[in-house]
């Protein structure tokens, strides 16, 4: 099953960094310096993550917080205040790392930029919820209200409170539709429309804090770092989730080219585009699409690249491709798209590249759909002919989606490749290898014996993909050279 | 590396928290300071007032020291409790609201309250010092209207005006009105 894609796989392109032998032997300084330069952001910005929450009680302690507590009712109030500042710096900042900073995304990649996020969302909830509750009985103490009353009379009362009521109401939503076990009940679209509210119960909860909190009293040089924090937030947002996509769709103009089966129920995405040199090294990477059809406009896909652009003239006139299998409802809706479909992107994201290299030896380990931008990322990652080993699983040969197109690149490039296929093990729900060869005894160094120097990629679905980690960890591949993307949502 | 990111970011951190609380004792030291002073006028001056004896006007308060903090302050009830419907200046207690301490002082002339005046009013930030604003002047000229603390509160002011009309009938019973 060729693709159009494919004669590019024969011919030998000067551009592409990873046909020479070159590539390995100049790559080690490279890949070290670059991967230390990337280590270096990470700890950075986790020092400006913590440095931001410890920011927010001095802003308290700054103002002479600790010398206010006199009674146990100012000392609830106070606990109730900090718990507030904290918690809405960790909205702030689950808001920056959900934005798509390319800063961000480089140094940790997406998806464990939204793993802290994700981490984020209880703890910032129940500050908040500890915020209302703190302050309610704080106050009330001091009034010889009960917490009830009080809070109704904040309600009723105090101009903005009831907006922050709304707020603390809209966040326990958000949260509570978050959580594993809720979100599997409910199809993507509904936790997505839910998740939209985030914004709703950021700017209802402002006026409160500008306006009851002391502490943000107008003139105070408090009030001005808590405006620029969280304008520099809805600037971030604006940039990149909203105007960076624009200008991406308007630059590339993708339009559906063709649409063509791989194979039961996947199917592959051929978008013809403009200026896609400046995509180029993405592949493997993902955007995030939206096809400009009745019906499936509104519904962002996230999907990886499935081969570098291929750049057809010297104006960056060129083909992007994904291979997608059949996850959902919206995704059913794709094998109908028409060509001719206007296409707007965002992206790309991730660290499921080259980017993410710091060895000469590279391992690609994929499973079903999970191969597709392995395959991308297969098609230009530098590695000289012999270091690097591709592994592929799946129920049957059929299911080694893009199978051939890997064959020839593993031919041309000089990689080792093995097909793992059959039913898995279901006395061993810790194996990634199928029965056959599990129950023989084999390991993953069995394959691949000098993995413990080698970069790993892994793509596949996430339990399977976890059984991976392990054994690549247990076979001595350290943390840093491992590197995976979650697909499923 | 990740070692590293823990220690520096807990050092940071540390760092920050450290250069908040420092500034922020300094912030607290500023205002004991100034509440000290201002407690001393206002005991050199009641005492002052004490032997001219015109009036029975209490010192403020004494719990002032502490700067911002003090639940209900209770030092201000008057002293005067001999004296009869004289004339003068009478201070109210200090209410504590969460928004800020109320204080009023009222002037009595022949049995009559001819002036309210507000020593504090809820401060806490823009929005409560706006709607004393607008409170006070409403409150006053009911209060004076009605001679005494039984007025209505005012609409969207209700802490404010609750406090207010408790400070002053701590006044009105210093002066035995």
């Amino acid at each position: 099953m060729n693709t159009q894609l494919s004669p590019r796989l024969g011919t030998d392109d000067p551009r592409n960094p990873g046909s020479g032998p070159p590539a390995g032997t100049a790559a080690r300084p490279r890949f070290a310096v670059r991967h230390r330069r990337r280590l270096l952001r990470a700890d950075a910005l986790t020092v400006a993550a913590w440095g931001s929450l410890a920011a927010s009680v001095s802003l308290w302690l700054a103002d002479g917080g600790t010398a206010a507590i006199s009674t146990v009712a100012s000392g609830v109030t106070a606990l109730g205040i900090v718990a507030g500042l904290a918690g809405m710096d960790l909205v702030l900042l689950m808001l920056l790392l959900a934005a798509r900073i390319p800063l961000i995304d480089g140094a940790v990649g997406h998806d464990r930029a939204l793993e802290f996020h994700r981490r984020l969302g209880k703890p910032s909830l129940y500050l908040l919820l500890a915020h209302g509750i703190l302050i309610a009985v704080g106050y009330g103490m001091a009034e010889g209200l009960d917490p009830v009353s009080e809070a109704v009379a904040l309600w009723v009362l105090v101009p903005d409170m009831w907006l922050a009521f709304v707020s603390l109401a809209l966040f326990i939503a958000v949260v509570v539709t978050s959580l594993v076990a809720v979100r599997r009940r409910f199809p993507y679209e509904f936790w997505y429309l839910v998740h939209l509210l985030t914004y709703a119960a950021v700017l209802t909860s402002l006026p409160h804090q500008f306006s009851v909190g002391g502490l943000f009293a107008e003139g105070t040089w408090q009030r001005w770092y808590w405006i620029a924090i969280c304008a520099a937030t809805g600037a971030a947002l604006l940039c990149y989730r909203v105007i960076q996509p624009l200008v991406a769709t308007f630059r590339h103009q993708l339009t559906v080219e063709r649409v063509t089966a791989e194979a039961p129920g996947v199917i592959s995405v051929e978008m013809s585009g403009l200026q896609l040199r400046a995509l180029e090294g993405s592949g493997g990477r993902f955007f995030i699409w939206r096809f400009l059809a009745p019906g499936l406009w509104w519904h962002p896909h996230p999907f990886s690249l499935s081969a570098e652009p291929m750049v057809l003239g010297n104006d960056g006139r060129g083909l992007l491709r994904i291979t997608v299998r059949n996850l959902g409802r919206g995704t059913a809706q794709l094998a109908a798209l028409r060509p001719g479909t206007k296409v707007a992107v965002e992206g790309p994201y991730g660290l499921f590249s080259s980017a993410a290299r710091s060895r000469d030896r590279v391992v690609l380990i994929g499973a079903g759909i999970g191969i597709t931008p392995l395959r991308a990322l297969l098609e230009r990652t530098p590695f000289a002919p012999g270091q690097a080993t591709v592994l592929l699983r799946g129920h049957s040969d059929q299911e080694l989606y893009l199978g051939d197109e890997i064959l020839e690149l593993c031919r041309r490039r000089g990689a080792t490749l093995f097909h793992l296929t059959g039913p898995r093990d279901p006395g061993a729900p810790g194996s990634w290898l199928p029965a056959a060869w599990h129950v023989a005894g084999y390991a993953l160094t069995d394959y691949v014996p000098d993995i413990a120097d080698a970069d790993v990629y892994v793509c596949g679905p996430t339990a399977w993909a976890g059984n991976v980690l392990s054994a690549a960890r247990s076979a001595g591949v350290r943390e840093d050279q491992l590197h995976y993307e979650r697909f499923d949502w | 590396m990740r070692a590293r990111a823990a220690v520096s970011a807990a050092l940071a951190s540390a760092g920050i928290l450290l250069a908040g609380w420092q500034s922020g004792v300094h912030v607290a030291d500023t205002r004991s300071v100034v509440a000290a002073a201002s407690t001393g006028n206002a005991a050199e001056s009641s005492s002052e007032l004490g032997t001219s004896g015109t009036s029975g006007t209490s010192g403020t308060s004494g719990s002032s020291g502490t700067g911002a903090s003090g639940a209900a302050g209770s030092a201000g009830t008057g002293s005067a409790g001999a004296a009869a419907k004289a004339g003068g200046t009478y201070d109210g207690d200090v209410v504590q609201t969460r928004f800020g301490t109320v204080q009023v002082q009222i002037t009595v002339k022949a049995g009559a309250i001819t002036d309210v005046t507000a020593l504090k009013l809820t401060d806490h930030e823009g929005r409560s010092v706006q709607i004393s604003n607008y409170a006070a002047p409403i409150l006053r000229s009911e209060v004076l209207q009605a001679q005494s603390a039984d007025v209505q509160t005012v609409g969207g002011a209700t802490v404010t005006s609750d406090a207010y009309l408790t400070s002053l009938q701590a006044a009105l019973d210093a002066a035995n009105l």
